[in-house]
Order: C-alpha cells, then sequence, then structure tokens
C-alpha cells in the first residue's frame, strides 16, 4: 500500500509543533497501524533523523498506552479497536491520513503524538480505589452479587483509561472516563462505603484538572475501544447529584 | 456570591442547565397548547389572552420564575461555553465527528437566537413595540359577558375583576354603567388579541421572521431535551429510545404548531372574518 501521512511533530511542550509530511510506499495490509509507524521510524533513524515518538506498551489493546488521532476520530476510523490493534486492511491504497496528538488542554503534548494523560492518575488517587483491610481472605461466595450488576460492573471496569473519549470531546469532557471508575465501584457491594465520597471527590479531582464540561454528544460513546456506555455518566450524575444536595458522605 | 457557588462545579451548572432549561420547556409546551386556540376562533382565542392578563400576581409569579430560569440558564450556558473552549485547548487539523451532530455543536449560538427571538417576540405581542399600530390594547372589542358579584367586587364570567362596586338604594353601578340585576349579561370591553395576531402574520416580514426564529428554537430543543434527561441521570437501555426521541419529536411538534400559526393567517386560511 502507498499512503500520505501528514504527521504532528513538536519537540517539546514549549516548542510550537507542525505538520511533517511522509510518503510510504511499502505497507503491509496486515501491518497495525503501530508497526506501519514503526516502519517509518526505522527510515527515519537510518537516514539519521529524529524518530517519530508516539505511546504504546501492550499492542494488544489492554493497557490504553498507545493513542493517536487518526483522520479527526482518536484510535482511528475502526470502532472498538485502539490504534495498536488497528490493522492497516483498514484504510485505502493512496489515503491520505493526519495523525495527531490527542488532544485536549488538560493533555498537553510532551513530544510528538505524546501527550501528558497523569491528569487520569490525580483523579484516580482522588477515590478511584477501594479501601481494603489485609487480614485473611474471605470466602469468595460470602458476598452476593447478581449476574446483571456483575455484568455491568465489568462493562464499566472495561475502561483502559486510553483517554479517547477526551480527545473526542467537543468540549475536552473527561465524563466518560470518570463515570466509568466511579461505576464499576458504585455497582458492587464493596464499592458502597466510599460510593459517595468517592463521586464527589474525582469530579472534584476532574474539575479542577481543568476538563470541560459534558454536553451530551456522546461522541465519547463512539470512539471508546471499550464501548463503554454513557449510562456511566447518567449513574454518575445521580451519585454526585445525592452527595452534593443531600451532603451525603456515605 | 454563595448563590452562584454552583458555577465552580461542571457537574452542578450542567444540573442547573438542565432543570432551567425543562422548566422553559414545559413553558413553551402550555404557551403552545394556549395558541392552538387560535384555530378555535376569535372569541375562544381572545377570552384566553384576556383570562391570562387577568391573572394578575399570579401572571406575575410566572413571569418571575421563567425570567429567573432564562437568566440562570444563560449565565450557566456562558460560563460553561467559556470553559469547554478552555478544556479544548488546540484544534485539530482535521476533525471528524463519529456522533456528534451539528444541533448539539451550535447550543450556545441556537441559544443566542432564541434570546433575539424571545426580546424580538415581545417587543411584538406583549409590549407592542413592534408593529404598534396593531397593537391589543389599542385593537379593543366588544364582548358579552355575565356580571357575577362578589361582596364588593365585581367580576366577569372569566373571574376576572371588571370594576368597582357602586350600590346606591335599588340599582347597582359597575363604573357608572347601571345593572338590572346582580347577574346580567352586559357589554364589556377586552384587547382584541386575535385581529392583532392575524394583522400582524399578514404582513410577510412579521411572518417569515417569526417563522424562521421558531426553526433555530427547534434547533435547540432538539438536542436539549435528551441532553437534559442525561444530565438528570435518566438513562437506562429500556427507556433509552424514549429518552432519546423525545427531544427530536416534541421539538418537530412544536415548532410545527407554532410556526403553522403564521402560515395559515398568511395564506387566508384563518382570520378571514378580520
Ligand atoms: C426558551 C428558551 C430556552 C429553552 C426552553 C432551553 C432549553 C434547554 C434545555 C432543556 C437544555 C438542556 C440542558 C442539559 O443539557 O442538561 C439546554 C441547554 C443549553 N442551552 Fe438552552 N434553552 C433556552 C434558551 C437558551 C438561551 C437563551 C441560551 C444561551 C444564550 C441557551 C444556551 C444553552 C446551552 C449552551 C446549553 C447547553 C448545551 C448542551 O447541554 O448541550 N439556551 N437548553
Ligand atoms: S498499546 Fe496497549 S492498548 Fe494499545
Amino acid at each position: 500500500m502507498k499512503l500520505t501521512l501528514h504527521i504532528w511533530r513538536q519537540k517539546n511542550a514549549q516548542s510550537k509543533g507542525h505538520f511533517e509530511k511522509f510518503q510510504m510506499n511499502d505497507v503491509s495490509e496486515d501491518m497495525s497501524f503501530l508497526e506501519m509507524l514503526d516502519l517509518l521510524n526505522e527510515r527515519l533513524i537510518s537516514e539519521g533523523k529524529d524518530a517519530i515518538a508516539f505511546d504504546h506498551d501492550c499492542r494488544e489493546g489492554i493497557c490504553g498506552a498507545c493513542s493517536l488521532t487518526i483522520n479527526g476520530t482518536p484510535h482511528g476510523p475502526e470502532a472498538a479497536t485502539t490504534t495498536c490493534q488497528l490493522h492497516m486492511r483498514k484504510f485505502k491504497d493512496g489515503d491520505t491520513l493526519y495523525i495527531e496528538p490527542f488532544r485536549s488542554r488538560a493533555f498537553p503534548v510532551i513530544k510528538d503524538l505524546i501527550v501528558d494523560r497523569s491528569a487520569f492518575d490525580r483523579i484516580m488517587a482522588a477515590g478511584g480505589f477501594v479501601s481494603v483491610r489485609t487480614g485473611q481472605p474471605q470466602d469468595a461466595n460470602a458476598i452476593p452479587i447478581s449476574k446483571e450488576k456483575a455484568d455491568l460492573a465489568m462493562d464499566a471496569a472495561a475502561c483502559i483509561g486510553c483517554g479517547a473519549c477526551v480527545a473526542s470531546c467537543p468540549n475536552g469532557a473527561a465524563m466518560l472516563f470518570v463515570s466509568a471508575k466511579i461505576s464499576q465501584f458504585a455497582m458492587l457491594p464493596q464499592g458502597q462505603p466510599e460510593r459517595k465520597r468517592r463521586a464527589l471527590n474525582m469530579v472534584n479531582q476532574m474539575d479542577k484538572e481543568g476538563f470541560g464540561a459534558c454536553t451530551n454528544h456522546y461522541e465519547c460513546e463512539a470512539v471508546c475501544p471499550k464501548k463503554i456506555s454513557v449510562r456511566f455518566i447518567a449513574q454518575m450524575n445521580r451519585d454526585y447529584l445525592k452527595a452534593r444536595i443531600l451532603k451525603e458522605k456515605d | 456570591m454563595a448563590l452562584f457557588d454552583y458555577l465552580k462545579s461542571t457537574l452542578l451548572s450542567k444540573v442547573v442547565m438542565a432543570v432551567t432549561g425543562v422548566i422553559l420547556v414545559l413553558f413553551l409546551i402550555g404557551h403552545c397548547v394556549g395558541n392552538m386556540q387560535v384555530y378555535i376562533g376569535q372569541e375562544v382565542f381572545n377570552r384566553y389572552a384576556h383570562f391570562l392578563q387577568g391573572l394578575g400576581e399570579l401572571l406575575w409569579i410566572i413571569r418571575i420564575v421563567l425570567f429567573v430560569c432564562l437568566v440562570l440558564h444563560i449565565i450557566t450556558s456562558i460560563r460553561l461555553k467559556w470553559l469547554n473552549f478552555q478544556a479544548k485547548g488546540q484544534k485539530y487539523e482535521v476533525k471528524n465527528y463519529v456522533k456528534a451532530k451539528l444541533t448539539g455543536r451550535t447550543m450556545i449560538w441556537t441559544g443566542v437566537l432564541v434570546v433575539a427571538f424571545l426580546v424580538y417576540h415581545l417587543l411584538h405581542f406583549t409590549i407592542g413595540v413592534i408593529d404598534a399600530d396593531n397593537f391589543s390594547k389599542r385593537n379593543m372589542e366588544y364582548y358579552k359577558g355575565e356580571v357575577v358579584i362578589a361582596e364588593d367586587k365585581v367580576l366577569n364570567g372569566e373571574s376576572n375583576e371588571i370594576g368597582k362596586l357602586e350600590r346606591q338604594a335599588e340599582t347597582i353601578k359597575v363604573e357608572g354603567k347601571e345593572l338590572s340585576k346582580e347577574n346580567d349579561v352586559v357589554l364589556f370591553f377586552r384587547p382584541d388579541a386575535y385581529s392583532m395576531v392575524v394583522k400582524s402574520f399578514r404582513q410577510p416580514l412579521y411572518a417569515i421572521s417569526y417563522i424562521i426564529l421558531v426553526i433555530f428554537v427547534g434547533f435547540h430543543l432538539s438536542h436539549a431535551i435528551q441532553s437534559a434527561f442525561q444530565t438528570l441521570g435518566l438513562n437506562h437501555p429500556k427507556y433509552n429510545c424514549f429518552f432519546r426521541a423525545v427531544g427530536p419529536w416534541l421539538s418537530t411538534i412544536l415548532v410545527i404548531c407554532y410556526i403553522s400559526i403564521p402560515i395559515t393567517i398568511w395564506f387566508g386560511l384563518v382570520g378571514g372574518g378580520v
């Protein structure tokens, strides 16, 4: 396959950044998108040029490290797929692709296509956990959980925290991520003791990080590689309201 | 100010948008139902208009509630728009929306058009600055009504207070008009709102501008209503087909009802007798 790539290059957080054009003539349909970039980087390195910096880790769609906005869609055109799992056969010979970093004020560019997503870590630290006392492990079946609840909690827990929701959002909002992280516990008995406090603290941290306010376009749900549903945002709204208005902590 | 502390929270701001928006939508529905009486005829429509005017304090309470909702809605929308603009940061060179519709992405602009329409509409039909010759307070009509005397008040059949009661021996007078008995049928004056509307909308400029602006209100509502459900936490796979569909449907119905009035009047289907 032949491809024309316009890739965002930016030396560091302070510099302005610009697009650089690359011509690819030897792309295999069986490559993943990241392998296609590896190929380009090998060429750049052999030419003594600076390789394109992009995030990746597991390359099997479970870690959430890979990013990239490809022709205006985070993780590219294939629904429910991370960039690392996106195959080049999804594109046509002769295509022109614009490859940009995930854009949002709260995700500053570090270099080229890598952005700093540590805002998500700080939101998690504000309440994305259950406090568990150490001691004897209790019997696995001691706490009954219905199949429906367990499934729903798993759906929320499928979030890999990649930040595509923020990148796709016209408002730079992080509500899909935050709501998934709140809901995975809100559905389960283990999450109840800190439920309202968690919603309050995580939403407050989200606001502090400078993420926007959702206006319910559901663009996030459409691009999410894990198909996280916006019903969790509604769930978060309910929990947060109960915590704020009723001033209930738990 | 403590009252505006909610603006510091994105979620609370959204809830204020939704609650004030829903109250305004309820008003639009009520107003629409009221307006549809224009199809029943002059008598019914004018009686309704006169009834609204006669609500007195209640009318002012409704007006104040709506005004406060509108002001909160506008303040919050500007604050959120600014926040969201900041949060987005640098724009994409190429942006491809998968699901976000144009009506949703232009809420602030259709909102501005809603304000423009509101000001225009109030100046036109409530305050009477636009098309002043036609304004209803100057277009009065006689109507037949039954007088009801309750203690020292004189009410017409619509329970509006219509004048001061004067009792002199055997005769009862209302504003100098003599009544033969306490439940008399007499002629009263009231604004002829029907004729005003008809005469206004026969002028294409007024009809067209009204139609266009109402359509923009419709665009606003088409995204807004489903958005309000979601913001208020109403989302369930069983009911989402309702939550998502009611916005476009309701706004389409409202727009059709509202704009049908200038269209039928303009084409002479309604108000022929005026
Ligand atoms: C009759 C007047 C109006 C009605 C009935 C109305 C109704 C609504 C409703 C129901 C919402 C949804 C709230 C939510 O998302 O939770 C909304 C959102 C919004 N409105 Fe209005 N509105 C009106 C006037 C205005 C005005 C005058 C402005 C601005 C100048 C405005 C700007 C907005 C914005 C920016 C949003 C948020 C968009 C979003 O959530 O997607 N609206 N409106
Ligand atoms: S690299 Fe781990 S999800 Fe793509």
